[in-house]
């Protein structure tokens, strides 16, 4: 973890409303695992006033680079599309536990499964796990086909797509195709998830009924992204947390069984 | 040029702090942040029994400030003393652990463990939070109260006591003075304000408690009028903080009357803000050829 002021080397748009930027990453901050996120101060000034926290969306090691993806959903994000490559951000990161140290169970394969702005830590999953010869299906759900991203995955990874609308793949949300699948196709297997609440949600259950392992990754209100301001709680079931634990240190990515879901 | 701060008997390095509830027990930050430039870490507040925290969500951020109502969610002394104080004691900067109770037992009760415990600076009393049902706020606007906890505190240690004063008071002089009366060796000043955003859509506020306590650069001339009016009330060192992201923001607190400063919220934005200001601070006082904070006092009558 370090504080640094980054290059940016590429910012584009990956679809109608999802943006991805790439920045010249700090070795000495150490190596990016997929799920984990740093926190960018998009303003110099005192509005938007705090740093906003971004998942991976890839990292290249050997190249010095890391990206995140996001979705213009306020001011600070909408700050930030304005910030051409060759500008500098202010990068504190990695931060957070990360997916991929729940996938040394003995699964054969995993399914992962992003909605939204969830493409981008799920895209940056799938390829690690390709790598280490971890078998996975991307179940990518979004609204319509012109907000579908780009994935930038491996092509021996299977992509499915679903849309609310049908405009693209499967009608539906990824939920609907995970319904539809047969035991055979999830034997051995676990799901790891990125998205908005109700997909979490969703896949905790779909897991659950099936007697699977599911992995979210929890998304909160963050202020200070290193565990000392107890601002981003979650609530989970352990009584020994007393009933909450902070997205940004304990997670963000939970077995989906600790969390309380309501 | 002297930089240190002299409060009850003691001293701290240098005037800038890092205010309770935005540096946790230190070592969250110990991968950012270089300690021997901190003057005072003031500690997440600690309770006699651990504290879940309030409901989720706690933040929300507003035009140049955070509320916020985390419900002193903390790990409880004897986990405190256990487990934190360890690490604490072998930072370069004072430690001030911030004691917040429901009652003035627990607040008594809370020092007393602590008493036992090597490697603490002082003791910051917190009679302003504004987000539990029964203690923080509730003690701090009554100045019967604050003096007899403060006396009450005064009788079981040493070590000097500050405490931390809520602006949410109709005159937080008389406050200032109650724990001057009970022996405080200095106040804080101050403590968040309250504060609540609705949600349009859902036509119900934001945070589930209703309100929450802003923080951030919204707060600074409320925090530098409290420090002018309390730092001309009493004797004692008043040690400014609200708002604080630069040096010049500190500056305004130290010309206001302040003794020394804490860096909260912008901590949350650039967790290097207190060694940032302390360098903007001993570039002015050297420019201005000052030779202590005390200085400073002069230009304001």
């Amino acid at each position: 973890m370090k504080q640094f002021i980054a290059k940016i080397l590429s910012h584009a748009p990956v679809s109608d409303c999802f943006f991805e930027l790439a920045f010249a990453w700090d070795a000495a901050a150490g190596p990016v695992l997929p799920g984990q996120f740093c926190t960018i101060r998009v303003s110099p000034y005192s509005a938007p006033l705090l740093r906003r926290p971004f998942a991976f969306s890839r990292y290249d090691e050997k190249a010095g680079v890391a990206a995140i993806a996001y979705k213009k959903r306020g001011p600070a994000t909408e700050l930030l599309s304005c910030k051409p490559s060759g500008e500098t951000i202010d990068v504190i990161g990695p931060l957070g536990n990360d997916f991929f140290r729940f996938a040394t169970a003995g699964y054969t394969h995993v399914y992962l499964v992003a909605g939204g702005t969830g493409f981008g830590p799920i895209a940056f999953l799938a390829n690690h796990c390709a790598q280490r010869n971890l078998a996975c299906t991307v179940i990518l759900g979004c609204r319509t086909r012109s907000q579908l991203p780009r994935l930038n995955i491996v092509p021996s990874v299977k992509a499915v797509v679903c849309t609310d609308d049908g405009t693209e793949g499967i009608h539906g949300t990824p939920l609907t195709y995970l319904a539809a699948l047969s035991p055979p196709q999830y034997t051995s297997s676990a799901v790891f998830s990125c998205g908005p609440a109700p997909l979490l949600a969703g896949c905790h259950e779909w897991a659950l009924a099936r007697g699977l392992s599911c992995f979210v990754s929890m998304e909160q209100v963050m202020a200070c992204g290193v565990g000392a301001c107890m601002g981003c709680a979650v609530r989970v079931t352990d009584a020994g947390a007393n009933g909450f634990a902070r997205a940004c240190t304990e997670g963000p990515v939970f077995d989906s069984r600790r969390i309380l879901w309501t | 040029m002297d930089l240190s701060v002299a409060i009850g008997g003691k001293k701290l390095p240098n005037p800038v702090g890092v205010a309770s509830g935005t540096f946790g027990y230190g070592g969250e930050y110990e991968q950012l942040v270089d300690f021997a430039a901190i003057g005072a870490l003031y500690t997440k507040a600690v309770t006699l029994l651990p504290r879940p925290g309030n409901d989720i969500p706690r933040i929300v951020e507003t035009p140049s400030g955070l509320i916020n109502s985390i419900g002193l969610a903390n790990v409880g002394v004897d986990r405190f003393v256990s487990e934190k104080m360890p690490h604490c004691r072998e930072l370069p900067c004072a430690v001030v652990v911030n004691i917040a109770g429901s009652s003035a037992d627990e607040y008594a009760r809370v020092l007393e463990k602590l008493e036992t415990c090597p490697g603490i600076w002082g003791y910051e009393i917190n009679v302003s939070c504004p987000n539990v049902k029964h203690g923080g706020m509730a003690f701090g606007t009554d100045p019967a109260q604050v003096e007899r906890l403060t006396a009450d505190l005064r009788k079981r240690t040493k070590n000097p006591i500050v405490v931390k004063l809520t602006p949410n008071v109709t005159d937080i002089r008389t406050i200032a003075k109650a724990a001057q009366e009970g022996g405080a060796d200095a106040v804080s000043c101050i403590n968040t304000l309250v504060g609540m955003v609705i949600d349009v859509g859902a036509k119900k506020p934001v945070l589930p408690m209703g309100t929450g306590g802003l923080s951030g650069p919204a707060i600074l001339p409320v925090g530098v009028a409290a420090t002018y009016a309390v730092s001309r009330a009493v004797s004692i060192p008043v040690i400014g903080l609200g708002g604080i992201s630069g040096s010049l923001d500190a500056l305004q607190y130290l010309l206001a009357g302040a003794s020394a400063v804490q860096i909260g919220t912008a901590n949350f934005v650039d967790p290097t803000t207190a060694a940032r200001v302390l360098a903007g601070i001993r570039e002015f006082c050297e420019r201005e050829k000052l030779s202590c904070i005390k200085d400073l006092h002069r230009f304001i009558p």
